[in-house]
């Protein structure tokens, strides 16, 4: 599965990020987008599956 | 992005990240090869301009590796007549597509793209060619702008969640 992937920051101006990647988000993974370190607090389907790619959106707070 | 240890390795080839961007899904490894054979590696450093807004739209771009910045001009910086404001709204990695607006409305460019990281590793095909190939291969060319529809949906989602969520108390 390629899991593409929308992290987005609460609370901020931050542009968030949108990469293809092998593994899955968690809720309380540690993120670094653009040298700013991060945790994901959310994670919901942002469009169904279309075969091997599965489409996220992650909410991230700064920590 | 870094994500701990879930971040893959990098030893497959070219060929190989091209197939998993999106850009890509569902085209037969054969039809992969034909725009594969369109396009070229480009190698930027951090800071170096890709594409800049207001540019004719000449090319569209997959990241192989790496990270590129999109950001929009946003009126004039105050007090510095002339230097317009620019406002980063994205950054894209390893599969994304950028350059595609062109490609469909063959507009000017609507944002700069900036590399965000040294040794950031782009396919670049030319726009001409690879509408060329669409358009005498009609198999080719609607999968793949559906994939290009279904990429602009995705970072429209991205935009509207992260201006949404931007204004929220952490």
């Amino acid at each position: 599965m390629i899991y593409k992937v929308s992290y987005v920051v609460v609370g901020e101006q931050h542009p968030g990020e949108i990469v293809n990647q092998d593994l899955p988000p968690e809720v309380g993974d540690p993120v670094t987008l653009g040298g700013e370190e991060f945790e994901i607090v959310e994670i919901i389907d942002l469009a169904p599956p279309r075969g091997d790619f599965a489409y996220l959106h992650a909410t991230c707070k700064p920590v | 992005m870094r994500i701990g240890q879930k971040e893959a390795g990098m030893s497959m080839s070219v060929t190989d990240l091209l197939r998993r961007s999106e850009l890509f899904y569902a085209l037969t490894p054969e039809q992969i090869e034909q725009i594969i054979d369109l396009g070229q590696e480009k190698v930027y450093n951090a800071r170096d301009i890709i594409i800049e807004e207001g540019d004719p739209s000449d090319e569209i771009y997959i990241v192989c590796q790496g990270m590129v910045e999109v950001e929009v001009s946003q009126g004039v910086v105050p007090d510095v007549p002339g230097r317009l404001q620019v406002n980063p709204i994205v950054r894209l990695g390893r599969g994304q597509v950028f350059g595609e607006m062109g490609l469909i409305d063959r507009g000017a460019r609507s944002a700069t793209v900036r590399c965000a990281e040294d040794g950031t590793t782009l396919f670049v095909v030319p726009r001409q060619a690879l509408v060329g190939l669409c358009e005498g291969n009609h198999d080719i060319g609607y999968i793949v702008m559906r994939n290009i529809a279904a990429d602009l949906s995705f970072k429209l989602r991205h935009r509207n969640l992260q201006m949404g969520l931007a204004g929220e108390e952490v």
